[in-house]
């Protein structure tokens, strides 16, 4: 049962770097993609349609980190204070940019909340790269230290061309003037995710030792385990309806 | 302050933020539900636009309850990382299922109901605002279950300075959740029928054009009302029985709980009989009656206010204790908590969210002033090149 939601933590870890990590790297290159305000509602457009379905892995993430290896829960997330704030303040800063862009006239308005979609979606991407790097190195030591900015600077690059494989896989030939695959978009997810799986399967042995009871895990499996395939359902009907190959995107989008 | 107090005072203003924000989406889920069916069985323009204007107003409204959420959900393991070592077996179940099962879904379902409009299918779109409206309801029963077991540990024992999950069945008949969960759900429909009946209030007050739309949905308002403050008051009352049996004495010692309490009946209960005995009585008329309007705006916020002081009550009557008599809200607290990371968190979390909230109504208030016509949610593509040529030069 403990093997069983290691796998269930370990799909959704990969599945928020692989479905999520689109997004965050799309919002990264906003600015520097989108030369002009029509180019940056292309490409908000493109990503909008995937953003709720992908930022929720990471609220699962936590969720499961807390039902299903609760000794660990606290230990991760007080050990990590000050990264878990700007993660979530970047991530709270790029959805309001998100929600808020289109909701009222005016450039200023707008620019602002696309700068502010860039600006948290780089927060991100650097928070999350400062974990993974803590997180390797003990979460005894300071958190905030040189080799923690560079693995941000590696996983912003791994995201932001995820990012990039996404935008010429949505819009084949426009925003970044090439078209990739849906394959090459899956090797840039796995590229996205491998750090974070890495650690993960580093991290296993010491997970084991901090899983709930057995009764708790079976009550999990027995209430979550028939609604899995509903939320796979959902996500692949999320990704083949708003896939290249369909109808265009209404420019701007309701985001 | 010190750290203590600094910290539960940043878990009552996020968590008041996200229970503002979240009751509406509780009352309004299911309206919106309903007016999307009405829309797709009759095909009428009339449900359709009724729709979209409630369901931006619904999305816009939405946004502050997932910032506000995400806090509290890390907010648990930074702060509070007492409460997940000694209890995270038993109060960590429910709220995993609740993001598994419940915000996953409805998350996901969100999506493909505000990018889907003219994309889905009639029917599977439909289904997707009815899968946000059960997953919502969901979700408000396994957080009103965690919270239930804060308030009264029940199915679980302690054992080698742990709390262990021993009867699952007991956290579901939890008698802190069975009269409290109808209770809050109560007063999410009593806040959607107010927002509906405060806004339509406002167009009508100013003359406006769209007469009739804001006319049918100021009745559905007050009866939406009428039927949530009816389920609120009497549940509510219905829990002072439970609550004497395992927290006697909640709301004897005059502090924060017995004042939150007092000042949620004195707003709750006569508010519940003016929509009782006035508002329902006279609902054929109030659309007409241009002088009684503003009161009707004026009256609109009560229903969150008194939903916060509700939640002052339910959890100050838990001090000292967060898990009632087994663990203290002191020993929950993060060990080697400082005053600078609580603070620093104290001001990012609640800096960042009380400012996008302003900014939420603010825009919540525009979609109001605005009407159906504004509407962006669920706009049709211009079909004209040129027509979209202009829209797109905005």
């Amino acid at each position: 049962m403990d093997i069983l939601w290691l796998c269930v933590f370990a799909v959704l870890l990969v599945g928020y770097f692989a479905l999520e990590g689109p997004d965050i790297g799309a919002g990264m290159l906003l600015l520097f993609l989108g030369n002009t305000p029509r180019d940056r509602d292309e490409i908000v457009a493109a990503m909008a349609p995937f953003v709720l379905a992908g930022e929720v892995w990471l609220v699962a993430v936590a969720g499961v980190l807390f039902g299903a290896f609760p000794a660990a829960e606290g230990e991760v997330l007080f050990g990590l204070y000050p990264l878990v704030i700007s993660l979530l303040v970047s991530w709270i800063v790029r959805d309001a940019g998100l929600w808020f862009r289109r909701r009222a006239d005016g450039s200023a308005w707008r620019e602002g909340w696309t700068a502010a979609v860039c600006a948290g979606s780089w927060g991100l991407a650097l928070s999350w790269g400062m974990a993974l790097v803590a997180m390797a190195r003990g979460l005894d030591e300071p958190v905030i230290v040189l080799p923690g900015l560079a693995g941000g600077l590696v996983l912003a690059a791994l995201l932001a061309f995820h990012g990039w494989t996404f935008l010429s896989w949505r819009l084949p030939g426009r925003m970044t003037g090439a078209r990739r695959s849906g394959w090459a978009l899956l090797a840039s997810g796995a590229a996205a995710a491998a750090p974070a799986a890495v650690l993960l399967a580093a991290f296993a042995p010491w997970l084991l030792e901090r899983t709930a009871s057995a009764g708790a895990l079976g009550v999990l499996s027995v209430i979550i385990l028939p609604f899995a395939p509903v939320m796979v359902g959902a996500q692949v009907w999320t990704w083949r309806t708003f896939g290249p190959r369909r109808a265009a995107d209404r420019v701007p989008s309701f985001f | 302050m010190d750290v203590l107090d600094l910290a539960r005072t940043q878990f009552a203003v996020t968590g008041s933020l996200h229970f503002l924000f979240v009751v509406l989406t509780l009352g309004l889920a299911p309206l919106i539900a309903i007016m999307h069916t009405r829309y797709a069985v009759t095909g009428r323009p009339d449900h359709e636009r009724a729709t979209r204007f409630w369901g931006q107003l619904y999305v816009i409204n939405y946004a502050l309850g997932i910032f506000t959420g995400l806090v509290m959900e890390f907010q648990f393991g930074l702060n509070w990382s007492g409460l997940s070592h000694y209890a995270g077996d038993v109060f960590g179940a429910p709220l995993a299922i609740e993001t598994l099962g419940a915000f996953f879904l409805e998350s996901t379902f969100l999506g493909l109901w505000i990018f889907g409009w003219h994309r889905l299918p009639t029917w599977l779109h439909v289904g997707c605002i009815w899968v946000v409206a059960l997953t919502a309801y969901a979700s408000a029963l396994w957080i009103m279950m965690a919270n239930s077991f804060l308030q009264n540990p029940a199915g679980a024992v302690p054992r080698d300075g742990h709390l262990v999950l021993t009867d699952p069945g007991a956290l579901l008949a939890n008698p802190a959740l069975t009269m409290a969960l109808p209770h809050v759900l109560g007063a999410g429909l009593w806040a959607g029928g107010f927002v509906l009946m405060g806004a339509s209030a406002y167009q009508l007050f100013r003359r406006t054009s769209e007469r009739e739309f804001f006319t049918g949905s100021l009745r559905t308002g007050v009866v939406v009302a009428l039927v949530g403050s009816l389920i609120t008051v009497g549940f509510g009352y219905a829990q002072f029985g439970a609550i004497s049996a395992f927290q006697p004495g909640k709301f004897d010692d005059g502090g924060a709980a017995g004042l939150g309490l007092g000042f949620m009946i004195l707003i709750g209960q006569p508010l519940q009989l003016v929509i009782l005995f006035v508002l329902t009585p006279l609902v054929y008329w109030l659309p007409r009656w241009r002088w009684v309007q503003p009161v009707l705006m004026a009256i609109t916020p009560l229903p969150f206010a008194a939903a916060i002081l509700g939640w002052l009550a339910r959890e100050n009557g838990r001090q000292p204790w967060m898990i009632n008599g087994r663990l203290t809200v002191a020993d929950a607290m993060s060990p080697g908590l400082t005053p600078a990371m609580v603070t620093g968190s104290f001001v990012a979390f609640t800096g960042v969210l009380l400012l996008l909230a302003i900014v939420d109504y603010v825009l919540i208030a525009r979609t109001v002033r605005r009407g159906p016509a504004a509407v962006t949610l669920g706009e049709p593509a211009p079909a004209d090149p040129h027509e979209r040529a202009h829209a797109l030069s905005h």
